[in-house]
């Protein structure tokens, strides 16, 4: 379909829309181009950036959120009074239209078959409804002075299910609270700062977090008692503090109360023109940018460049839910579980209700084993909502740690029926499958995770692992290169590409990719000790010695590296070293197997003779 | 708790049972890969009985003493354990007393591995197919064969609740000589 021949009604939200519809039913390329036409009509549309993120083909920031976008953002908000009422509407629409896909997507999806066709429908009825709601609240005099906003776009949309419980009901059993919703949300985008006050009172009580309310009601009033000359400018650029206090909810808490009144007061005699406009639009552009080279990063896997960008912005940014949960999946992309578990735990301190990212924290959890506290972040996350998908995908990890793998797959299933595009349940469905070896089901279960989110690579790794079990080893290897395409830094996946190599007889580029994965990840000790394994495969057993006995200082307490040691020293005929080398690994508490293989090696080393036929 | 007395290398007698089912974790239950069979079965009471997680539903058996359960794996499997339910005080003359384990490739050449005789047991009953020698941890076979060779009281049929065989885990990491012991190694093992 060509772009230029089609004029999209709604402009950027409808592009946005018939994007993630293109998306969702797998046509990749007009999703992508609808994406960018997104930008092109609207430099702030965040949403469309993160999709173009998570399909992999996002631009850098810095070219979507410079100085092209500036130029037609303020074109947008400097034009003429004449087409103001025009545009207005347009806007509105586009924006209400966008946040109730937004809060429909993300809820109704998995109530409504063909969500798409609803969400149309609905959406065009609530706008009807908002634009006369809109309308009535025109007049009410109660500009805002423009300021810049501390607080991220980005987190304003998360917000939508911040504050989970409680908040959720209302939007669906009372949609008329939408209309105001998005009708505060379009004013934080821009023009008439009159709804917004007025909604924003309407809204209020749906925000769960008292003191941010009672503190916007309070700057509210201050403001209301602002006359400002210029009522009807269009030109209101984004969203002022207070405004964004509000609609956030719990997610600026203390710091971001403080600094409404801060803000309050320092621009309460702000004048409000061009320059402020423009200020205000490039600070907004510079957050974007920032964050967008963040996530940009985070989902191409470049988990160190995006760590990197993340330290750049100002505490206040960093200290908020969204950003906090991005840098824990970070380094839980990098295998850092520990750095990944503060992170998540001080996301989740400050910001309990929100519960998005909590699904990967209860993954770092897992790989951690704590059991306990991941069954308290499983219980508490399913007191707060119990219809999300993470909650119950924290609590089939506790159910998977203790290896109740069938429990797990009821919980993870629940997951699924609560939300079918969310990919990660599906991944977790596979690996239970996998652990019960049904590897038929769990096949299946990877691969609808595929389709929801074609570079979602632990289910490629998952596919890979289960044609390694099944030893099929060229599918296994050739699914082991697509998740690394998608994420070329994962050492564990290296490896596991190298074990596949090595398994299909490729043991040359089995260890080259396993030096490539030592390299990648120095802390990794696994590549070192599979290319032994390999080695020991080849017949190259010094080489092989030598490797382990450099690893075995490295990982003192690891029993099969002895075990295997052992084993390779029995190959060279030193029968003192295997045995010596065997004790130890006895001692170091293997796995039933292991232990009797080990004891019947040191038997039989008794009897040198019989050691060809045994080993 | 189950005790056995070592009166002679090759019997042992179990009395008692536990009424409650605790395996070590390292165990994981093996008998979904297999086919089960009894060599005859009342209406109502058959095969399915004894895999159905019920303890109020029992097989009982309808022919000539030793009744037999086979059990038949795809491919070689290492087996550890049998824990069986059985209970005097509800089945009385009906109750297993002599059982006899054999392993083998298939019918024609089963072995006999272990031989117990129950003593009035009442509940779940642990068999370990260990030998003395560690070797002989597991045991490494395609089919094992519970029969049942006189019963309480010597009654002619005999009742069993629920059959379940534990094997060691595999190891998670496939193609793997060892298994990973360490917090080091397991954390980068997988991807999750």
């Amino acid at each position: 379909m060509m772009l230029e021949n089609m004029q999209v009604a709604g402009g950027a939200a409808g592009n946005y829309l018939l994007g993630l519809i293109y998306r969702y039913t797998g046509r990749r390329h007009s999703s992508v181009e609808h994406f960018r036409m997104v930008l092109l009509l609207d430099p702030l549309f965040w949403e469309a950036y993160e999709e173009l993120c998570m399909l992999g083909v996002a631009e850098e920031a810095s070219s979507v959120f410079g100085e092209v976008a500036l130029q037609r953002i303020q074109e947008t908000y400097l034009g003429q009074t004449s087409s103001f009422s025009q545009r207005t509407i347009v806007n509105e629409f586009s924006d209400s239209d966008k946040t109730l896909k937004d809060s429909k997507l993300r809820h109704n999806e998995h109530f409504l078959g063909n969500g798409q066709q609803s969400v149309t429908l609905d959406s065009s009825k609530q706008l009807e409804n908002s634009s006369q709601t809109n309308n009535s609240d025109w007049n009410t005099p109660s500009p805002v002075p423009p300021q810049v906003p501390d607080v991220a776009p980005p987190q304003l949309r998360k917000n939508l299910r911040a504050p989970a419980g409680e908040k959720m009901v209302p939007e669906r059993l009372y949609p008329e609270t939408r209309p105001r919703r998005s009708a505060r949300i379009a004013a934080r985008r821009k023009i008439n700062m009159s709804q917004s006050s007025g909604s924003d009172a309407d809204c209020l009580h749906a925000s769960s977090s008292e003191s941010n309310s009672a503190t916007s009601l309070s700057s509210m009033i201050e403001k209301c008692r602002i006359e400002s000359s210029k009522e009807g400018f269009c030109s209101r650029p984004v969203a002022t503090s207070n405004h964004t206090a509000t609609t956030s909810g719990q997610t600026i808490s203390g710091t971001g109360n403080s600094v409404d009144d801060e803000e309050n007061s320092r621009l309460t005699g702000f004048e409000s023109g061009p320059s402020s406009i423009i200020f205000g639009i490039s600070e907004v552009l510079n957050l974007l940018r920032l964050l967008g080279e963040c996530h940009r990063h985070l989902l191409m896997y470049n988990c160190e460049d995006a760590l990197f960008a993340y330290e750049k912005l100002s505490e206040k940014q960093y200290n908020t839910q969204w950003v906090l949960s991005q840098v824990g999946k970070a380094y839980f992309q990098l295998q850092d579980y520990f750095k990944a578990d503060s992170v998540f735990l001080l996301a989740h301190q400050m910001y309990p209700y929100a519960l998005e990212g909590m699904d990967i924290y209860s993954t770092v959890l897992y790989h951690l084993k704590e059991e306990m506290r991941l069954g308290y972040l499983a219980q508490e996350l399913l007191s707060i909502d119990r219809l999300a998908p993470e909650s119950w995908c924290a609590l089939g990890n506790c159910y998977s740690l203790q290896k109740d793998h069938e429990a797990a797959l009821k919980i993870f299933h629940r997951a699924i029926r609560l939300n079918q595009r969310f990919a990660y349940a599906h991944t977790l469905c596979g690996h239970e499958f996998a652990a019960l070896e049904e590897y038929g089901d769990a096949e299946r279960c990877y691969r609808k995770a595929l389709d929801v989110d074609e570079r979602h690579y632990n289910a490629w790794h998952g596919l890979g692992m289960i044609y390694l079990r099944q030893e099929k080893f060229e599918f296994a290897q050739h699914h082991f290169q697509r998740a690394l395409r998608i994420n070329p830094r994962s050492s564990v996946i290296m490896c596991y590409n190298g074990i596949a190599l090595h398994e299909s007889k490729r043991s040359d580029e089995a260890l080259e990719t396993l030096d490539q994965a030592s390299i990648s990840d120095s802390r990794n000790p696994l590549p070192i000790y599979y290319k032994a394994n390999v080695l020991v495969g080849l017949g190259k057993y010094e080489e092989a010695a030598k490797v382990l006995e450099e690893l075995k200082d490295c990982v003192p307490h690891e029993s099969s590296v002895h075990g295997l040691l052992g084993k390779i020293y029995v190959h060279m005929k030193l029968y003192d070293k295997a045995v010596f080398h065997f004790g130890i690994a006895l001692d170091l508490n293997p796995s039933a197997i292991d232990a009797v293989h080990i004891k019947a090696c040191m038997e039989r080393l008794i009897a040198p003779e019989e050691l060809e036929d045994y080993i | 708790m189950a005790t056995e007395s070592s009166e002679s290398e090759e019997e042992g007698k179990i009395r008692g049972g536990n009424d409650k089912l605790i395996v070590d974790e390292d165990l994981r239950e093996m008998g979904k890969n297999a086919a089960w069979s009894v060599s005859s079965c009342k209406p109502g009471n058959g095969v399915s009985a004894l895999r159905d997680d019920n303890l109020e539903t029992y097989w009982q058996s309808d022919g000539l003493q030793p009744h037999l359960v086979n059990i038949q794996f795809q491919k070689k499997v290492k087996l550890q354990l049998v824990v069986m339910y059985i209970d005097f005080k509800l089945d009385e003359s009906y109750t297993p007393s002599k059982i006899s384990i054999r392993a083998g490739d298939g019918f024609h050449n089963l072995k006999e591995i272990k031989n117990i005789e129950l003593v009035k047991p009442t509940g779940w009953v642990h068999i370990s197919l260990s030998g003395a020698d560690p070797r002989e941890t597991f045991v490494n076979t395609f089919m094992l064969q519970i029969a049942v060779s006189s019963n309480h009281l010597n009654g002619r049929d005999s009742h069993i609740r629920q059959i379940k065989v534990y094997g060691p885990r595999p190891n998670p990491i496939p193609c793997q000589p060892f298994q990973f012991t360490s917090m080091e190694f397991i954390t980068y093992s997988t991807v999750r």
